[in-house]
């Protein structure tokens, strides 16, 4: 028995019956479920499972569109979801064969890579850009590294490596900016205990907002520290015998976010009652989200891809943090086959 | 009449209470708007109405089978233990592991190990077994032996003695060990829905609310969590009372005998090595069975080569050590902490007791709050410091103790405080010479059981708000997927903690001769 798949089959059901919303869950799964089975290819589909990197919000809304549009089963797959968490190491669940498909930070898979030799492979990028950045409020703006000196900066314990690495790129003494920790709450930098604090862009400037301020940004990407993130990772072992079907979730994923991003305000009110439904956070919240993750994810070469610069730019950033990976730990030829 | 007076104040005192909070609310005189009126935090909860059923229906399944399947285990092992002496031997490394162990260090390893809901039952089954454990083995044991003489006179065998005397005698210690179970179950399922894995569970609702600038609805989670916490362990009161027919007023196992061993120093010392060798052994078996990758899995023999032959060992072991050097303080001064309010509030309880008990209500509310969901709270009132840190500490410390303490303090010998009225001393002068002398090892005995609690509360504190010690560091091992780092902080936690209570257990024997 798998709780997950049950409860996935009936989200996705009560996403396709758009008016069976008020509708007992269960009746509305038991319907949904019957007119998926005989519309696409019943019976021929694979069970695929991805793990997310965190619960469900906006970052992950291609894979929702895709799931609700039916383009996993398009492709034969019948795609099992796992929403993260702050204790869930995406990559643990490769290792532990839960699932042969995580989206990764790279610096955390490449680490693992040249530590222990974890057999990962990275097939794609979601973001382009990493959406972590240096946020600050108008009124007391911080425009770019050098701004910092002399200023409180509170910096999530994880990514405190990267920051300092970004100062010394940017030529600012690390010594000069007064690092602190964060743990993903604006109420500190609402309040003026702290300048600025590391975050994603992409997410907190609106949560300021809300709080009646307004935020200014930049990316740490734009200053040295030019990293991927939310990167497809895959064992060696699943590239060697499962390989048609992650071509296919790249090829489904990549129409859901195409399709997602056609119009970024769309989707995410649909999923309301659905994928968005219970998670403590405002549809406004991902709306906003939506919007401003599109220029990071968004690539000439297509969803996912992995350019040579870019991959050299991302080996060159982490080097700068102590992570040494090679070119061989990313593989752009599944790509190349969408 | 008498009863429906006191009532009348109670209530009366709560009302107040509520109105200050109310106005301190409105105003936002506390932390800027991180402590909101209670009629804001009602409004917060009709507005999220249609959001608590899923999550709570998924926490109460959890919880329960958690609950159930933690309580067989420690009844068949209770049962057991009080049968044959060797067994209780066997398996008092892994009782003291499961009471001692800071629960929050466990949820990364079992997020490596399972999926789906299962690490949240169980985490919400190592919750229980303790209490339960102990409460059916002390049952069983201690039974009146007329009583089994007459079953064994009437021609009734040791079956018999066990179903119609040992069971009997038992069950209302193990009712009374499930008030304390309940709660339990539901802390151990918040913290692995906090953890993540799953779509829906309290624990994910107020992961998601955090960083949202709402204190609002971190108050109103708080409060329906305390809500169901309490309903437990009310439930398991009344069908206790209604088992014992008596009416018990200590509402947490005060006297948990932990040093039960007895004999020379080399046979205790033996039957500890035996025991933390079962607790090995079990740890071995489960992973052969689980299968997992070496990489993510760890035995405890790997766990002492990450902290000797690996070639990283030397940086681990420091970055153990610092970890440990910034939590341990911290958590003796919460425990200090916890142990004087308690003592305090004891001490008013025992002089003026109508005063005791306008306090003891939010008392009981901080007591029965689950700790993921009161360290937010804690955290927006008192800002991301040692003092916040310290708060959730005495917050999680202060009600076992002062049920203990005032326990002692109820049962000073009456002829000795005869003696002091007799010489003319009052209420004071008899607390002095002999409610508080008597109240010593009580704290020995507060200070051992809320020892593991208090490490527990700081580790929280550390992984949810301030950025250092052992949550921090379970937090950044996560991020450099370190689990050689993330099983040692979980092994080492339960040997600290072990042997902290053990140190306080010396000391209550010391204090009791």
């Amino acid at each position: 028995m798998n709780p997950i798949s049950r409860r996935q089959m009936l989200i996705r059901a009560s996403a396709a019956g758009v008016g069976l919303a008020g509708l007992p869950a269960f009746l509305a799964a038991c319907g949904g479920d019957d007119s998926k089975s005989s519309g696409s290819s019943s019976g021929t589909s694979t069970k695929f499972t991805m793990q997310a990197a965190w619960v469900n919000d906006a970052e992950f809304t291609g894979y929702f569109v895709a799931l609700t549009n039916g383009y996993y089963t398009d492709q034969g797959l019948d795609l099992n979801y796992q929403s993260g968490g702050p204790d869930v190491i995406p990559e643990s669940t490769l290792l532990a064969g839960t699932s042969p498909l995580a989206l990764t930070t790279p610096d955390s898979t490449i680490q693992a890579i040249v530590n222990d030799n974890a057999p990962f492979v990275i097939v794609g990028a979601q973001y382009q850009k990493n959406p972590l950045g240096v946020v600050s409020l108008k009124k007391n703006p911080i425009n770019s590294p050098a701004d910092l000196v002399g200023k409180t900066l509170a910096v999530p314990p994880s990514n405190t490596v990267s920051v300092e690495a970004m100062l010394s790129i940017s030529g600012v003494n690390k010594a000069d900016v007064n690092i602190v920790p964060y743990e993903y709450d604006p109420t500190p930098l609402v309040k003026g205990e702290i300048d600025a604090s590391v975050d994603f862009t992409t997410n907190v400037p609106f949560t300021i907002q809300q709080a009646g301020e307004e935020a200014t940004s930049f990316l740490m990407y734009d200053y040295g520290f030019t990293i991927f993130n939310d990167t497809v990772v895959v064992t060696k072992d699943a590239l060697k015998n499962n390989r048609a079907e992650i071509v296919k979730w790249l090829r489904a994923s990549r129409m859901g976010w195409d399709e997602n991003f056609k119009d970024p305000s769309k989707y995410p009110p649909m999923f309301t009652d659905t994928y968005f439904k219970g998670t403590g956070r405002t549809i406004e919240n991902e709306l906003y989200f939506n919007n401003a993750q599109m220029p990071l994810i968004k690539s000439d070469g297509g969803i996912y891809s992995m350019s040579e610069e870019a991959i050299a730019a991302n080996l060159e950033a982490l080097g700068a943090i102590g992570i040494k990976g090679t070119r061989d730990m990313f593989d752009t030829t599944l790509l190349e086959e969408i | 009449m008498k009863n429906f007076s006191r009532f009348a104040r109670g209530t009366g005192v709560v009302l107040i209470v509520l109105a200050i909070w109310e106005v301190l609310g409105r105003l936002e005189l506390i932390g800027q708007g991180a402590l909101p009126a209670p009629t804001q935090i009602l409004a917060q909860l009709w507005k999220d109405r249609s959001d608590y059923p899923p999550h709570l229906s998924v926490t109460l399944k959890s919880a329960g089978t958690g609950f159930v399947i933690g309580n067989i285990i420690a009844i068949i092992a209770g049962a057991i233990s009080a049968r044959f002496r060797i067994a209780e031997t066997l398996l008092r490394g892994l009782g003291m592991s499961l009471f001692a162990v800071p629960l929050i260090a466990i949820v990364p390893v079992l997020l490596l190990a399972f999926t789906g809901t299962t690490p949240r039952i169980i985490l919400a089954a190592m919750a229980v077994y303790f209490p339960t454990y102990i409460a059916t083995m002390n049952g069983m044991r201690n039974v009146d032996p007329r009583l089994v003489d007459v079953v064994m006179v009437a021609g009734g065998s040791t079956t018999d003695v066990l179903r119609w005397i040992r069971v009997r005698s038992a069950l209302p210690h193990i009712v009374s060990a499930f008030r304390v179970a309940a709660p339990a179950a539901l802390l151990g399922t918040l913290l692995a829905e906090f953890g993540g894995g799953t779509r829906w569970g309290l624990g994910t609702y107020l992961l998601g609310s955090l960083g949202q600038a709402n204190p609002s609805r971190l108050w109103s989670i708080g409060l329906v969590a305390t809500a169901v916490a309490a309903s437990a362990y009310m439930l398991f009161a009344l069908l206790g009372s209604r088992l014992t027919r008596s009416s018990m007023s200590a509402t947490v196992q005060t006297a948990l005998p932990m040093g039960g061993a007895t004999g020379p120093w080399w046979k205790r010392l033996g039957g500890g090595v035996i025991s933390a060798g079962v607790v090995l052994g079990l740890w071995a078996l489960v992973l052969s069975i689980l299968d997992m990758s070496p990489v993510v899995a760890k035995s405890p023999f790997a766990i002492v080569r990450y902290l000797t032959t690996d070639p990283r060992a030397s940086l681990s072991r420091s970055r153990l050590f610092h970890a440990y050097s910034e939590t341990l303080p911290l958590a003796l001064i919460g425990l200090l902490c916890g142990l004087a309010a308690a003592l305090l509030l004891a001490v008013i309880f025992s002089l003026r007791p109508a005063l005791g008990r306008a306090v003891l209500p939010f008392a009981l509310v901080s007591q029965t709050m689950p700790l993921p969901a009161l360290t937010p709270l804690i955290v927006l009132v008192f800002g991301r410091s040692i003092l916040a840190t310290v708060v959730v500490c005495v917050s999680v410390t202060f009600f076992p103790s002062f049920v203990t303490i005032s326990q002692a303090l109820a049962t000073t010998s009456t002829a000795a405080i005869d003696v002091v009225r007799v010489s003319g001393g009052g209420r004071f002068k008899s607390l002095r010479f002999v409610g508080l002398p008597g109240a010593v090892p009580a704290m020995a005995t507060a200070a051992r059981l809320a020892a593991p609690r208090a490490l527990l509360g700081v580790m929280i504190a550390e992984y949810l708000a301030t950025g250092n010690g052992l949550g921090n560091l379970l937090n950044e091992s996560r991020g450099r997927l370190d689990y050689g780092m993330i099983w040692t902080v979980a092994t080492t936690s339960v040997l600290v903690a072990v042997l902290i209570t053990q140190l306080f257990g010396l000391a209550e024997k010391l204090t009791r001769k």
